[in-house]
């Protein structure tokens, strides 16, 4: 073992002192010191002696008596150990500041490092170590830019200042300028190569952080081949190793973290990654306690920060949001700019979103973005709390930035795309089609709920095939494949109503006594929904409604598939059917209001009205009042109470269309764009008669409409024809009955057809009204009120005729022919009358019969005439042709006289200068020719005269018959088309007694009074008119109401079905009911997501 | 199986065409295909080309049917007047004018040894059975009125009998109505037999397959077609794709195949075995009411005639 020898004062001797049985305490040896007057770097050998044993309190009073000014008085001439000792008392206390955590014994510490630096400087100024100490004293308070003016002073002098070099490193390291640092370190190796293996660690760490990781490894490796114990290469090393992401590495990696532990236990390094590491594994305990130790001796943030940082996480992992985040806000607080260390705020945020705080979670996830502003996962939270703070465009502007920073980001494009579903479909589509691409490539399976939105949102584009494949791709390998692929039917059953509906029961029960299985995951029962939905909407409701009893078969709650399935029953007219089935959802959920507003349709489609209320007033109350499906139902119910009765009830009339009212605004208000409610508030508002208000409102519900596939509202055309019929505008009328039967109905409506032919009948196009009430029939044979009405038009058709002015005989022909047939449809209806197929009254047929008898006997007579006249008129222009004829020939005749007689003239002259002689003969002979020609003249002046005459007296004739026709015509626009016959007043007799005479027995039938109003409803307008004062509101509203007297007879019991707005709730439930269902699916597949 | 579209008149009427069958040929001529008309005539058309052979007036108000004798010879046609003019079919002379008051007239048929007329009685909620030698009513086949009906009560006049089809050996009458029953009869003892449920709308139209006696078709306004055995009162399948009105349903003479046509303006052809429609033919622009399959004679046609006032003939292989 070394010794130091101290030579004894004024003597050869020597003591000796083995260093490493140096005494205990202290005093001692400075005794010795003291006594012997040693040399000064005997001091500072022992001194450093007892620093390397550990003795750091026999070190520091050594010193302390090695610099105190007894020394400097001494040993004033021996300047550089003087030097050395309070260089060595300076480094000293920079390093107990250095390490001390507390702050005021830290600031202590470094005051007295900088006394002993002063110290030493004033002793020397240019005392390189000096200079050194003072760099690392610098270093260690962190004050970076002086440290290197302090090493640059010593390295300006000697440039392989070795521990000025390694300062010098160390500064430029801390400032980030890994290069330069590097290649001092790299000198003060090639300066000194044997310099401690720490040199070789800050060349790792440069390489380190440079990047050159292998490089790094190897100086570390180096390191630890010198230094084995060094616990820093150790851990870089381990660091080093975890970072490799593999198991065999991270291992490696935690063997040696944890000899580096074992080696030095308050390595805070270590002590945080050891945590980080059971962290990962799962050992929360021990996270625990390393972090804690961690915390307890360093007092370097950032490695506080990480600390905290485990131990938030571990909480955090563990559900314990509370501390977590406190420790999160700890870890926090410890890092000065968010960029050193993000992860924290991370945390926090996450924390905070899961605790609800979203604005905190914002602020946090902000700054993370602000460090990593590509940062996909931050974008997509941050996304995601906008979507919560309801700031949807915000959400959609970070979705889109992420995914165009990662467009290979599945997961983002699937954020994107749901948040988009809302708002913007087509683009959701775009991103979620973008999401199973990739994650097709992947070769991840698309989660089925994706494959589900997809196929919604095909589904409402329209694009039905893509969406069945989507589905199907969704659906996957099951039962339910056999029966989309129709490879599965039915066994024959007995057709009676209530075994139909068992039918599937039974089918699934005998497949699975097959022996198939038949299985129905839950995460798949939204998609097969929406299967069924599409196989609906194309038609194929059979397979459609088997996938619904198989829903239910194994879903025996699934409330929205009963309904479905109500629904199918209930568009095949299946009413009993379909109320089974609705009163079998409202078994699941009694209060389900979607059921209970569908069972009051089909109790109103029943004729079971007050029931239908009750049950319209329990669906608003399950809703509170805030499903407007069902206020609207009320709406509906009340207007149909208010225009029901053809007796109208003023007072009545006016109670329900005010609550009709009342209750279509309460929808307007919560749900503006309610387009039923729109449309029913039109509806009122046409009631009222204020057809331009309605009008507006139509046009605007109409062009709403026209936009999705789920919303059909042919009830708004409907009603804007009414309005533009009750304005007189048939042309318009016309047409938009027209399109609405095309584009809704398939022309198959013959409700539409009627009001078609109204319109036709208001605008006299007779044939045209004839001809669509035929086609009526021809759809809905057994409305014998279509029969009725057909008769009718013939009619009037008839009767209009007879009363032009000027008919040509085939106008009377035709006629006759169709008074022929009305007089049949008529006697048909009066025959079947007697068998109750319909609710006429016989009598009033009968006069209906008769009158059109009378018109035909009329009709004949006229014929007659007609044919009379026609001939008559063919006889005159015979005759007046042949009087041109003959004066043609007349005025042939006298050319050809003026002709001869100038000819004779001409032969007189002639003759009378040849032969003057024969004179008298002549003459004699002249006037016996002369003679018989002015005859002819005169009796052809009376001819003249006579034609003249007799125009003349047609003319008068004309003239009289004509003034016959004004007088009639207008008493028939006052009274009535009525009659061109002379028995005029019979007629009328004839007609309006049955009106009396049924008006009587208005308190007794209703149904019979209905009748005659009916009757007159066609042809009695204008009389009407006379009847009720402020004619025209009535007759229009009359007009606009039904726009079908005619047909109200009979109707007025099934009149909700005739009612246009009727239908609108019918389609309504169906509309409505679908898009919530596909919300509803959306939303849930939204909240799986989550 | 399928279809391939031979020929097309557009505005083979001046109206919406309702009705149309086959006349069988004759020893002096080739089948000819009769359609009737909302214009209020009879046409026959000669094929494959559709040339007009004749058209024939006399009806008032629409023609709502028309049926051919199997001996080709005669035909019958009824218009909404409720008058049946049965008429010689080369020289047009009419033989007889069927009426029966109050009962209207709405679909005839044949039955397949010609001795028998039925039609579709309508709101007599019967089928009116006439004899083709004497032109006299023989029988009224009268569905029988639910149990209890209310004088009041308007559901008699639901049973309204539309549509009439013949079973291939005529020992059955199968009849559809507006409530959507189906009504069997035994035509010999002139008796109701049962009720055939399922639809509970229109069916306007109803055909027996010539391969399986007990087989009916039914086309109904619910847009399903029916598969029932008429004896054994069991539906065996439903069909479902039409998107509005089935029309008219008409079986191929091999059986294997049904021909439908519908308000949505198709014609599907739907193969039975797999149950499924195989082939739409979308030509028609409206409502196509009638679709008949021409056999015998080789090739095998289809027809279709249609509110768009159009014929279309196809081939069917």
């Amino acid at each position: 073992m070394a010794s130091v020898y101290i030579p004894v004062q004024n003597s050869e001797e020597e003591v000796r002192v083995a260093l490493d049985q140096l005494p205990r305490d202290a005093s001692d040896i400075v005794d010795i010191l003291k006594a012997e007057q040693a040399p000064l770097d005997i001091w500072l050998i022992i001194a450093r002696e007892y620093f390397k044993q550990g003795k750091l309190e026999q070190f520091r009073q050594i010193l302390e008596e090695g610099s105190s000014p007894d020394i400097d008085d001494y040993y004033a001439d021996i300047r550089y150990e003087r030097i050395a000792i309070l260089n060595a008392l300076g480094a000293y206390y920079s390093y107990l500041g250095k390490i001390e955590t507390k702050h005021r014994e830290k600031e202590e510490h470094f005051i007295l490092a900088t006394q002993y630096y002063n110290k030493a400087s004033r002793i020397d100024m240019h005392e390189p170590s000096t200079w050194v100490g003072k760099g690392q004293l610098l270093l260690a308070k962190g004050e970076i830019e002086q440290a290197f003016a302090a090493f640059k002073i010593v390295l300006d002098g000697d440039h392989d200042n070795v521990p000025a070099l390694l300062g010098q490193a160390c500064v430029q390291f801390n400032r980030g300028r890994y290069l330069d640092s590097l290649e001092l370190y790299k000198r003060a190796l090639q300066v000194y190569p044997n310099c401690p293996a720490a040199v070789r660690l800050g060349i790792g760490l440069c390489r380190y952080r440079m990047g050159q990781i292998d490089k790094a490894r190897q100086a570390f490796q180096r390191v630890l081949q010198l230094d084995p114990e060094n616990v820093e290469a150790l851990v870089a090393l381990a660091i080093m190793d975890l970072h490799t992401n593999e198991a065999a590495g991270i291992r490696k990696g935690m063997e040696k973290m944890q000899k580096a532990f074992e080696i030095y236990p308050y390595c805070a390094m270590a002590l945080n990654y050891l945590a980080n590491h059971f962290f990962f594994t799962g050992q929360h305990f021990l996270v625990e306690q390393l972090t804690e130790t961690a915390l307890a001796v360093t007092n370097h943030g950032p490695t506080k920060s990480h600390s905290y940082y485990n131990l938030a996480r571990s909480y955090h992992s563990k559900g314990d949001y509370e501390k977590a985040g406190l420790y999160y806000m700890a870890s926090v607080k410890e890092i000065s700019k968010p960029n050193e260390f993000v992860f924290p705020y991370y945390g926090l945020g996450q924390v905070q979103l899961k605790l609800g705080d979203f604005r905190s979670a914002l602020s946090n996830f902000e700054k993370v973005l602000e460090v990593y502003p590509d940062n996909c996962d931050t974008l997509k939270v941050l996304g995601h709390i906008y979507v919560q703070l309801g700031q949807t465009e915000k959400a959609q502007e970070f979705m889109r930035k992420a995914t165009k920073i990662d467009p290979r980001d599945p997961q983002a494009f699937l954020d994107l795309g749901e948040l988009l579903i809302s708002s913007d479909p087509a683009a959701a589509l775009d991103a979620l089609k973008t999401a199973r691409t990739l994650l097709k490539k992947g070769g991840q399976e698309v989660p089925i709920d994706v494959l589900n939105n997809l196929g919604v949102l095909h589904f409402e584009r329209g694009e039905f095939e893509l969406a069945q494949k989507t589905f199907r791709e969704a659906l996957g390998d099951g039962i339910w494949l056999t029966f989309i692929d129709g490879k599965e039917n039915y066994s024959p059953v007995e057709a009676s109503s209530s075994i139909l509906q068992n039918k599937e029961i039974h089918l699934f029960q005998q497949l699975e006594k097959e022996g198939h299985l038949i299985e129905l995951p839950w995460t798949k029962v939204t998609t097969l929904f929406n299967m069924a939905r599409l196989l609906e909407q194309l038609h194929n409701n059979e397979t459609a409604n088997l996938l619904y009893r198989l829903i239910l078969f194994k879903y025996p709650d699934y409330v929205d598939a009963y309904l479905r399935l109500a629904a199918i029953a209930k568009s095949r007219n299946n009413i009993q059917l379909s109320i089974e089935l609705v009163n079998n959802a409202l078994k699941v959920n009694e209060k389900c209001p979607n059921a209970l507003s569908m069972l009051g349709d089909l109790e109103l489609k029943n004729d079971d009205w007050v029931k239908a209320k009750e049950t319209f007033r329990a669906a608003n109350e399950a809703t509170e009042g805030k499903d407007s499906y069902a206020t609207l139902s009320l709406g509906n119910w009340n207007y149909f109470a208010a225009v029901r009765n053809e007796k109208r009830a003023p007072k009545l009339e006016a109670t329900h269309l005010e609550k009709a009212k009342e209750l279509y605004t309460k929808v307007l208000a919560q749900h503006s764009a309610n387009l039923y409610a729109a449309n029913g508030a039109g509806v009122v508002f046409a009631e009222k008669g204020h057809f331009d208000v309605s009008k507006d409102i139509f046009t605007q519900v109409q062009e709403a409409a026209s936009g999705s596939i789920f919303v059909q509202m042919p009830d708004v055309w409907i009603n804007l024809a009414h309005v533009y019929f009750a304005q007189g505008n048939f042309s318009l009328a016309v047409k938009m009955y027209q399109n609405c039967l095309r584009k809704f109905f398939y022309n198959t409506d013959s409700q539409i057809l009627l009001y078609l032919a109204r319109t036709h009948y208001e605008a006299e196009q007779w044939q045209d009204c004839k001809k669509t009430l035929l086609r009526a029939i021809h759809l809905a044979p057994s409305n014998y009120t279509l029969r009725f009405d057909a008769g009718v038009v013939m009619q009037k058709f008839s009767a209009s005729t007879l009363q032009k002015t000027k008919k040509a005989a085939d106008e009377v022909r035709l006629t006759v022919a169709e008074l022929g047939n009305a007089v049949r449809v008529f006697k048909q209806l009066s025959a079947a009358s007697n068998l109750h197929f319909h609710g006429f009254d016989e009598k009033k047929i009968d006069t209906h019969v008769e009158y059109c008898k009378h018109l035909l006997d009329a009709a004949r007579v006229h014929l007659k005439q007609a044919e009379h006249d026609e001939q008559q008129t063919r006889h005159k222009q015979e005759a007046l042709r042949q009087m041109a004829l003959a004066e043609e020939a007349r005025r042939k005749a006298d050319e050809q006289r003026k002709f001869q007689l100038e000819r004779r003239m001409r032969e007189d002259e002639q003759k009378r200068v040849r032969q003057q002689e024969e004179h008298f003969e002549r003459i004699k002979e002249q006037w016996k020719s002369s003679t018989p020609g002015s005859k002819r003249r005169e009796r052809s002046d009376i001819d003249d005269e006579e034609g003249r005459n007799s125009e003349k007296r047609r003319k008068k004739g004309g003239k009289r018959r004509k003034k016959d026709r004004n007088s009639k015509a207008r008493y028939e626009t006052e009274e009535d088309e009525a009659e061109m016959m002379d028995d005029r007043e019979e007629m009328e007799e004839n007609y309006e007694e049955p009106r009396d005479e049924v008006n009587g027995q208005d308190d007794d039938g209703e149904e019979n009074a209905k009748d005659p109003l009916a009757a007159a409803g066609l042809e009695d307008s204008d009389a009407e008119d006379e009847v009720v004062p402020g004619a025209t509101i009535s007759r229009r509203r009359q007009a606009w109401s039904e726009s079908d007297d005619d047909d109200d007879d009979e109707q007025v019991e099934k009149q909700p079905e005739s009612s246009p707005i009727r239908e609108n709730s019918v389609e309504m439930r169906e509309s409505d009911g679908d898009v919530r269902d596909i919300v509803d699916k959306l939303d849930d597949a939204v909240n799986d997501e989550d | 199986m399928k279809l391939a579209g031979l020929k097309s008149i557009e505005n083979a009427h001046d109206e919406s065409v309702w009705a149309a069958t086959w006349v069988p040929a004759t020893a002096s001529r080739s089948a000819l295909l009769l359609t009737g008309s909302l214009d209020e005539t009879v046409k026959l058309w000669k094929p494959d080309d559709l040339i007009l052979q004749r058209t024939n007036t006399g009806h008032c108000l629409g023609v709502a049917s028309v049926a051919a004798h199997p001996s080709g010879m005669i035909a019958a046609s009824s218009s909404l007047d409720s008058f049946i003019r049965v008429f010689d079919v080369d020289t047009n002379n009419t033989i007889a004018t069927l009426e029966a008051p109050p009962s209207e007239v709405w679909q005839l048929r044949f039955d397949p040894k010609g001795t028998i007329l039925a039609v579709a009685g309508g709101g007599s909620a019967s089928v009116k059975l006439w004899d083709t030698a004497t032109w006299n009513l023989v029988a009224t086949l009268s569905i029988p009125r639910p149990e209890g009906p209310k004088p009041s009560d308007k559901t008699s006049s639901k049973k309204f009998v539309l549509s009439v089809a013949w079973s291939p050996d005529g020992r059955r009458i199968a009849c559809g109505s507006m409530d959507g029953t189906i009504t069997v009869f035994d035509v010999a003892r002139a008796k109701f037999l049962h009720h055939l449920e399922g639809h509970y709308m229109p069916v306007r139209s109803l055909v027996y397959s010539p391969a399986e006696p007990r087989l009916l078709f039914s086309a109904s306004d619910d847009t399903h077609v029916h598969m029932y055995d008429a004896e054994g009162k069991t539906l065996i399948g439903a069909m479902s794709g039409h998107a509005s009105w089935v029309l008219s349903v008409d079986v191929s003479p091999d059986g294997a195949a049904i021909a439908t046509g519908s308000s949505d303006r198709t014609v599907r052809l739907w193969d039975l075995s797999m149950r499924a429609a195989v082939q739409t033919m979308s030509n028609h622009t409206d409502q196509v009411w009638g679709v008949t399959f021409l056999s015998g004679g080789g090739a095998c046609r289809l027809a279709s005639v249609s509110d768009d006032k159009s014929i279309s003939l196809y081939d069917y292989s």
